[in-house]
């Protein structure tokens, strides 16, 4: 890191040509490094300088290069995924046709099957994958360990078992979402008492949720084996985690969830940042340790809770989303809209696979999940000793 | 920690003869049990008549062709998890290794569901292909650990296996799912349960069990010593590796079989062995005696909560011993000191 730093200060003025397009009429916008107090406060070496000044009050933002080229590249591949969802179906439709059935031209038929019935699922599929991978991004920052993500300490099968009482009628009679969230929160509560720490490097603390998620699961089976069977059938989709059961009133719940959960996810990223280095490095770096780590281990448990409401346990993709981020954009800082990027593309692709592989039989995105995501999970737990990137 | 001259003295135990003896009138007890409460309509009494050889045709016919085969088959399925479970840690030498966690049970299964989509029928491969699913999910499990000092961190084992179980359930699920023929031959085998098998099943994994059971007897000396230390072992006068592909094997035959019958089920080898342990401290040979019997009383015992507790309708076995069993995998890991084997 210290030779970084150093390198920073001879490095060439940023070139920050993209800030000059954006301008709004109470932010007068400077594009020039000589802004700045003092050469020292030259940006460092890779990122872009935004700065503007409001009548006399100066601010400014850095943009990762690296990670907003990947970002960037996200987005364009998840764009192509999106539209490849639209188009691919028992009906399908040329990439021309499914644009033109989004923006409600053409056949009415391809209108109808498009905006009615494939753009729903897509926006499901984006939103849950978004949410699951920045669920799964906060909780291994703060508990400073790849493995750990919701889905394997347990809190998807908590919020499984809430959300299929909920279906079934048992117990309280509240929608889906509100109970996954109950459960999601039942389930951290147990693991992180039973823990007895956040789970900083600590293997002990994944095998202490594992036993909890192994409690959840059977308790879900209990639930489903008291029940009629078209009941039992009707939760179904909610344990191995399928698009296919996403109801309205939960994606709504999910969508303004995800929104305010970017906003407080981005909020905290200076403190994630810093909270990857020991405790005393964080606190001395000027982070309340301990406040932001339960700020980011609510927005995790929050947004796991409603994205399982949505489409069941799809745990994988807090893992492989996070992971696809971190390997794209630089070691800088936390990924997390590229996790987010990463993860609604992961999702829209395996369902989108699951769709395709064996049509007309359609597997549940969970599934397809699982088979790419435990070679990979394995892979990082048996790899050689991780040493630091510079 | 202090340790005072009188902690290091070893425990006083009760002998193993009084011990066996008090476990083997416990399975008794659970064998009536399990006769005697059903989820059905035939109430205590009247199965109770039925044992004695009177009563109604209806309560002679659950009792003798219903629960009978059950019970049997529930302490065959008992017995080689309990002492499978025992097996493997002994020679892992990690307290939380058990064939369900570890994925063995999940790699039988998945064996299973391949060979009946390959056309096998369903009703004669399946104990052989079970098996070798099997030894290939131990063969697998000892690789890992061999990895990167895994097997020095028995958590990190548990992960690895939980993750493999996870990946293997997946494959199965999706064979399942594209061929419907296979599934529905398999459906009320996949979720793990002693509900409608016949004493033909018995039949078939008896002669793997026999076989098991001699290797085991065979091992148990070895395995002691190798709990001690390859080096001693080895000054003692045994072949490590030897033990340790015996062993393997003798786990295999009997997580092969009991899946065979009774589908996946995890958790048993993982609370049988440390109950043993419990009762009879560290010495394996000890430990596998006792879970031989205490692995047919924690099955038949779970097998009958499993009939009750949402009777008329039955659950999975494997819910139930999920339950029992979960707990007891927090607790070992939350020990501040693991049990080292």
């Amino acid at each position: 890191m210290t030779s970084r730093s150093l390198s920073c200060a001879s490095a060439p003025p940023p070139s920050v040509g993209a800030a000059t397009t954006m301008t709004t009429s109470t932010v007068s916008m400077t594009a020039s490094p000589c802004d700045s107090p003092s050469p020292a406060a030259r940006p460092p070496a890779g990122t872009w300088q935004l700065t503007w000044r409001v009548r006399d009050r100066r601010g400014s933002v850095l943009f990762d290069r690296r990670g907003t080229a990947a970002n960037l590249g996200l987005v364009v591949a998840l764009a192509l995924a999106a539209i490849a969802s639209l188009c691919a179906g028992s009906l399908p439709l040329s990439p021309l046709a499914a644009l033109q059935g989004l923006a409600g031209l053409g056949d009415p038929m391809n209108v109808f099957v498009v905006r009615e019935l494939r753009l729903s699922r897509l926006i499901a599929g984006l939103a849950t994958g978004a949410a699951f991978a920045l669920a799964g991004c906060l909780m291994q920052t703060l508990a400073r360990n790849r493995l750990a993500t919701p889905g394997i300490i347990g809190i998807d099968n908590g919020a499984t078992a809430f959300a299929v009482a909920s279906v079934l009628g048992v117990g309280v009679g509240l929608a889906p979402p509100p109970m996954a969230l109950a459960g999601a929160v039942t389930a951290t509560v147990i693991t992180f008492a039973l823990a007895s720490d956040i789970g900083t490097r600590g293997y002990r603390f994944l095998v202490a949720g594992i036993g909890v998620g192994a409690i959840f699961g059977a308790l879900t089976q209990l639930l489903l084996a008291r029940v009629a069977i078209d009941a039992a059938n009707a939760a179904y989709p909610w344990t191995v985690g399928s698009l296919n059961a996403r109801d309205g009133a939960s994606l709504v719940w999910l969508e303004i969830g995800l929104a305010l959960g970017l906003v407080a996810a981005l909020w905290l990223k200076r403190d994630l940042a810093c909270l990857r280095f020991a405790d005393s490095v964080a606190t001395g770096l000027g982070v309340r340790v301990k406040r932001s780590r339960y700020a980011a281990l609510g927005v995790s448990i929050a947004l796991t809770g409603l994205a399982v409401a949505v489409a069941g346990p799809v745990g994988m993709v807090a893992l492989i989303g996070p992971e696809i981020a971190r390997q794209l954009s630089s070691s800088r800082g936390v990924p997390l809209v590229g996790a987010a990027l990463a993860g609604a593309l992961v999702m829209v692709s395996a369902d989108l696979v699951g769709r395709l592989l064996v049509a007309p039989i359609e597997v549940p995105v969970g599934i397809v999940t699982a088979i790419v995501g435990a070679p990979f999970l394995l892979w990082i737990l048996l790899r050689p000793a991780a040493r630091f990137r510079h | 920690m202090t340790t005072s001259a009188i902690e290091l003295q070893p425990k006083a135990r009760a002998p193993l003869a009084t011990l066996l003896l008090a476990l083997l009138t416990g399975l008794a007890l659970v064998c009536l049990a399990s006769l005697l409460l059903g989820a059905g309509e035939v109430g205590p009494a009247e199965a109770w008549a039925a044992i004695r050889g009177d009563g109604t045709a209806d309560a002679r016919f659950v009792v003798e062709s219903l629960r009978l085969p059950r019970t049997l088959i529930g302490v065959a399925v008992g017995a080689a998890l309990g002492l499978a479970g025992a097996l493997i840690q002994a020679v892992a030498r990690n307290p939380l290794a058990e064939p369900g966690l570890l994925g063995v049970s999940a790699g039988s299964a998945l064996a299973v569901a391949v060979a009946l989509v390959l056309g096998a029928d369903a009703a004669t491969l399946r104990v052989s292909v079970a098996q070798i699913g099997a030894l290939a999910g131990c063969l697998f499990v000892l690789a890992v650990a061999r990895v990167n000092g895994v097997g020095n961190d028995p958590v990190r084992l548990v992960l690895a296996g939980a993750i493999l179980s996870g990946l293997l359930g997946a494959l199965t699920s999706m064979i399942l799912l594209i061929d419907q023929r296979s599934a529905d031959d398999i459906r009320f085998w996949i979720v793990g349960s002693l509900a409608g098998r016949r004493l033909d099943d018995l039949g078939a994994i008896l002669p793997s069990l026999v076989v098991a059971l001699a290797l085991v007897i065979a091992v148990a000396r070895p395995l002691a010593a190798l709990a001690l230390g390859e080096r001693v072992a080895v000054g003692l006068g045994h072949r490590p590796r030897w033990t340790r592909l015996l062993t393997v094997v003798a786990a295999a035959l009997l997580v092969g079989a009991a899946t065979a019958v009774a589908g996946p089920i995890a958790f048993v080898g993982l609370v049988v062995p440390f109950a043993a342990r419990a009762l009879a401290g560290p010495d394996v040979r000890r430990t596998l005696w006792l879970s031989l019997i205490l692995g047919p009383i924690l099955v038949l015992a779970a097998d009958i909560v499993s009939r009750r507790l949402v009777a008329p309708s039955e659950m999975p076995l494997g819910v139930v011993t999920a339950l029992i069993g979960a707990p007891v995998l927090v607790a070992v890991v939350r020990a501040h000191r693991m049990p080292a084997l």
